[in-house]
């Protein structure tokens, strides 16, 4: 394979092939970091999600009534406006009557006028005062207004933060009860559920013993079923199984709570049956 | 590919991971890989050498000693003269022999050196040729010997996840990575291949360039000289 004047050199270059090798080896080891990051860890956690969604709707309901009263007092000003156009009306009345006593003597009517004039300018003069005072009034009105909704919504933000206090600390505790009603109401419709479909299973397929079925069932938010049911005990006879399995079928829809949480809770059903009892 | 591969994923652990026909892939690339570097390596001195020795030969022979004290040196030295010398010494010695039988034809000792050069010539361009086509099929078909083991592996680790019901990254991702590195170990063996190839290559073309001048220039000087 190599020449003559080539195997000199041959154990160098073979030295070198290797030290070649070497070197890239070790960049390999040295520039890449071979530990993987923790793959393992994100597995666990989609689970956990399922509960969380039915105790988040209960509070709203709680804090949206008495938020409710807080704008009633915001109504209250348009009242205390009305009052000032009631006045003008007044003033009105008594020009029409100067104007009938113009008709009656033409010799008196200037000096009639005149201190018609200056009843009307001291008229005029009071109309301002009043007005002055009135605004006044009003203006310390408006003041004690906002001062009352000021404390007003103080007092409703205390509340509100105590409420929510109140009622996250009660969350947990609400949550448990809820919790364990659910589970009442669970149950109630899964016997519901199983004693419908028992009344449509053909008894005389069963035999004369005691046998003892499962099947799992996925149902739709609207009491259907979604795909087969699947059989996941069987009694030991065929005709048995076909006949719960019919039942089934032909039990659609099948009862389920209005409450939406809950529905999610039927969603994968394990039902037993025992048709003979 | 258990999780705990998954974990470690040191270059030992991926390649004992891997399945046998890519470790073997991975075992040809590498054996592939040193030889191409052992014949790089003794192709570089080789080259260089016969570069020097041309170098050296030309100066001795422009500096117009005599012819016969150039070829008695040659002959006597203890090694088979190489490169151009081995040329000049073929063609002298015919020529030599020519004269000593005592023909008189130009054209009939010239045919004859011309041969005998002509006969070396080859000889020297067939120890330089030495090895490049082994570089070049290194450099042309280890890549696809990669892909190979590459594609090889990704088919296997594919299947292993068709038998699981949640497919996560992390269940192909070791076997994706043991089987790319059959396709970098045959890149890491074709580059410098296909490199070292070219470069010899041409390194021999211009050698043999100045061979076939420099067998010219002597056939005219012998035909001067006879």
């Amino acid at each position: 394979m190599l020449k003559n004047y080539e195997k000199e050199i041959s154990w160098k270059a073979g030295v070198y092939a290797i030290a070649v090798h070497l070197a890239l080896l070790g960049g390999l080891l040295i520039s890449f970091n071979w530990k993987a990051a923790h793959p393992v860890l994100n597995v666990a956690e989609v689970e956990l999600w399922d509960s969380i969604p039915s105790s988040a709707p209960p509070p709203p309901p709680v804090i949206v009534p008495k938020i409710e009263p807080k704008v009633e007092p915001k109504i209250e000003p348009p009242p205390v406006v009305n009052e000032e156009p009631k006045p003008e009306p007044e003033a009105k009345v008594e020009e029409p009557k100067v104007d009938i006593a113009l008709e009656k003597k033409k010799e008196l009517e200037q000096k009639r006028l005149e201190e018609k004039a200056a009843k009307l300018e001291a008229e005029k003069l009071k109309k301002e005062k009043l007005d002055a005072l009135r605004a006044e009034l009003l203006k310390d009105e408006m003041r004690d207004n906002d001062k009352q909704l000021n404390d007003k919504k103080a007092k409703n933000d205390a509340l509100k933060k105590l409420q929510q206090d109140l009622s996250a600390e009660g969350d947990q505790q609400a949550l448990a009860a809820k919790a364990s009603a659910n589970a009442g109401v669970i149950d109630e419709y899964k016997r519901k559920i199983q004693d419908k479909i028992k009344g449509n299973v053909n008894n005389e397929l069963c035999g004369d013993g005691k046998p003892v079925l499962k099947f799992k069932i996925d149902l739709l938010p609207s009491g259907e079923l979604s795909g087969s049911p699947k059989l996941t005990k069987t009694s030991g006879l065929e005709a048995c199984d076909d006949a719960v399995e019919r039942a089934i079928m032909a039990s659609q829809p099948l009862p389920l709570p209005d409450d939406v949480a809950l529905k999610s809770q039927f969603r994968n059903l394990n039902l037993t049956f025992t048709p003979n009892n | 590919m258990n999780v705990g591969v998954a974990n470690d994923m040191s270059i030992f652990s991926l390649v004992a991971g891997a399945s046998l026909p890519v470790q073997l892939v991975m075992v040809i690339l590498l054996i592939t890989s040193l030889f191409s570097w052992w014949y790089i390596f003794i192709k570089v001195a080789t080259v260089k050498r016969a570069e020097t020795n041309a170098e050296d030969f030309e100066k001795a022979f422009w500096t117009g000693g005599d012819l016969n004290k150039l070829y008695e040196g040659l002959s006597v030295g203890r090694r088979k003269p190489q490169g151009m010398a081995s040329i000049f010494e073929a063609g002298f010695k015919e020529y030599a022999r020519h004269k000593q039988q005592g023909r008189t034809e130009v054209s009939d000792i010239m045919e004859g050196t011309r041969r005998a050069m002509r006969a070396a010539y080859n000889r020297e361009m067939d120890d330089l040729d030495a090895h490049l086509p082994f570089l070049a099929s290194v450099g042309s078909v280890s890549p696809y010997i990669g892909l190979f083991g590459t594609v090889w592996g990704i088919m296997n680790s594919f299947r292993g996840l068709s038998s699981v019901a949640q497919a996560t990254l992390s269940q192909v991702a070791p076997g994706i990575a043991e089987a790319l590195i059959a396709t970098a170990i045959g890149l890491f063996a074709a580059i410098p291949a296909v490199i070292a190839y070219n470069r010899f290559a041409s390194s021999v073309d211009r050698l043999s360039v100045r061979y076939e001048s420099f067998m010219e220039e002597f056939t005219n000087i012998l035909q001067r000289k006879s």
